[in-house]
């Protein structure tokens, strides 16, 4: 008797089990669906740090840069920051040449930076105008918008060569 | 300090709400909160959002054509400082919201006006089929004058409670 209802509950328990298992695993799929969906749908933009591919807006002959290292700031570089760069991709007859190593400032980042009366910006990229070790920029020319926050940090020249101050 | 409108929705951003997104052809986006600025993102058209001011301009619910419209206009020259002619701006503001608010509301009002023939047909209709909602059915049929409208013909069964006489 005793033997009977332990195996009945055995069986009941494992066909509990199964059903619960069950349900589990579907349940297991949607959440993951809403959370690649919501990923997707909003992407975290994060600091400019190491390895991070930057667009060159100006015409010092470098096409794409990648970030070596942020100088000022311990999670990455963001808007208005001076980057050590190394040229990934350049223009056949330019300036600097492709392997060399670099300073740019960041003028256009991805990630949101806040303004003195509480706004805050964004831009559609990550770009760098390529400047030498006192800031002057390399190139002659800016291409796209530039934030105002130049001014602050002194790179009075880039703006000065930009179509439009965001 | 300059009050921006929302992108999406048209609201005024004041300052230190909302973001700014700059897009590489130097047009900026200004949104009120973070509800536009998604909508924003997952492309939505404001002319097909009911919410937004657009959608209600383009369709009509809204006031559109107005000559306090014209005080709003945006200049980008920049005035001096002339301490009479802040005060009577500031009164002219108050003044101006309360008019263009008054229009606003005539216009939504005769909007939704020609209704009053259908709200009462909706109601008698309503008396008529719904009114086992308020009033119970047994009392209605016990009670005459309780009855809603004057012609009604209530068929009284008997067979019922004598039925029920019997369990």
């Amino acid at each position: 008797m005793a033997i009977n209802s332990a195996s009945n509950l055995f069986h009941a328990g494992r066909s509990l089990l199964r059903g619960l298992n069950g349900s589990y695993l579907g349940m297991l799929i949607s959440p993951q669906e809403t959370t690649c969906n919501s990923l997707l749908a909003q992407q975290i933009r994060t600091f400019i740090q190491m390895r991070t591919n930057l667009k060159v807006v100006d015409n010092s002959g470098a096409k794409r840069v990648m970030c070596i290292q942020a100088l000022k700031g311990k999670k990455g570089a963001r808007l208005g920051d001076t980057i050590v760069a190394s040229v990934k991709e350049a223009q056949p007859g330019g300036k600097v040449k492709k392997g060399q190593v670099v300073y740019g400032v960041v003028v256009r980042a991805a990630m949101q930076k806040g303004r003195s009366d509480g706004s805050e910006v964004k831009f559609d990229d990550n770009a760098v105008v390529l400047v030498n070790k006192q800031g002057e920029p390399i190139g002659t020319r800016v291409f796209g918008p530039v934030p105002h926050e130049l001014r602050k940090k002194k790179h009075v020249k880039i703006l000065s060569l930009a179509q439009h101050i965001a | 300090m300059r009050l921006e409108k929302c992108w999406f929705c048209s609201s005024t951003i004041y300052p230190g709400h909302g973001i700014q997104f700059v897009r590489n052809d130097a047009k900026i986006f200004r949104f009120c909160r973070s509800k536009c600025h998604k909508n924003f993102k997952m492309k939505r058209n404001p002319r097909k959002v009911k919410w937004t001011k657009a959608y209600r301009r383009l369709h009509g619910k809204d006031m559109t054509q107005d000559a306090t419209f014209e005080f709003e206009r945006k200049r980008n020259r920049p005035e001096r400082y002339d301490r009479n002619l802040t005060e009577n701006t500031l009164k002219a503001i108050k003044v101006i919201d309360k008019v263009r608010s008054r229009r606003e509301e005539t216009h939504i009002k005769n909007r939704m006006k020609g209704k009053k023939s259908k709200i009462t047909k909706e109601a008698l209709k309503e008396l008529d089929q719904q009114i086992h909602m308020i009033k119970a059915p047994g009392a209605m049929v016990k009670d005459a004058s309780a009855t809603t409208s004057a012609k009604v013909t209530v068929k009284v069964q008997h067979d019922t409670d004598e039925n029920r006489m019997e369990e």
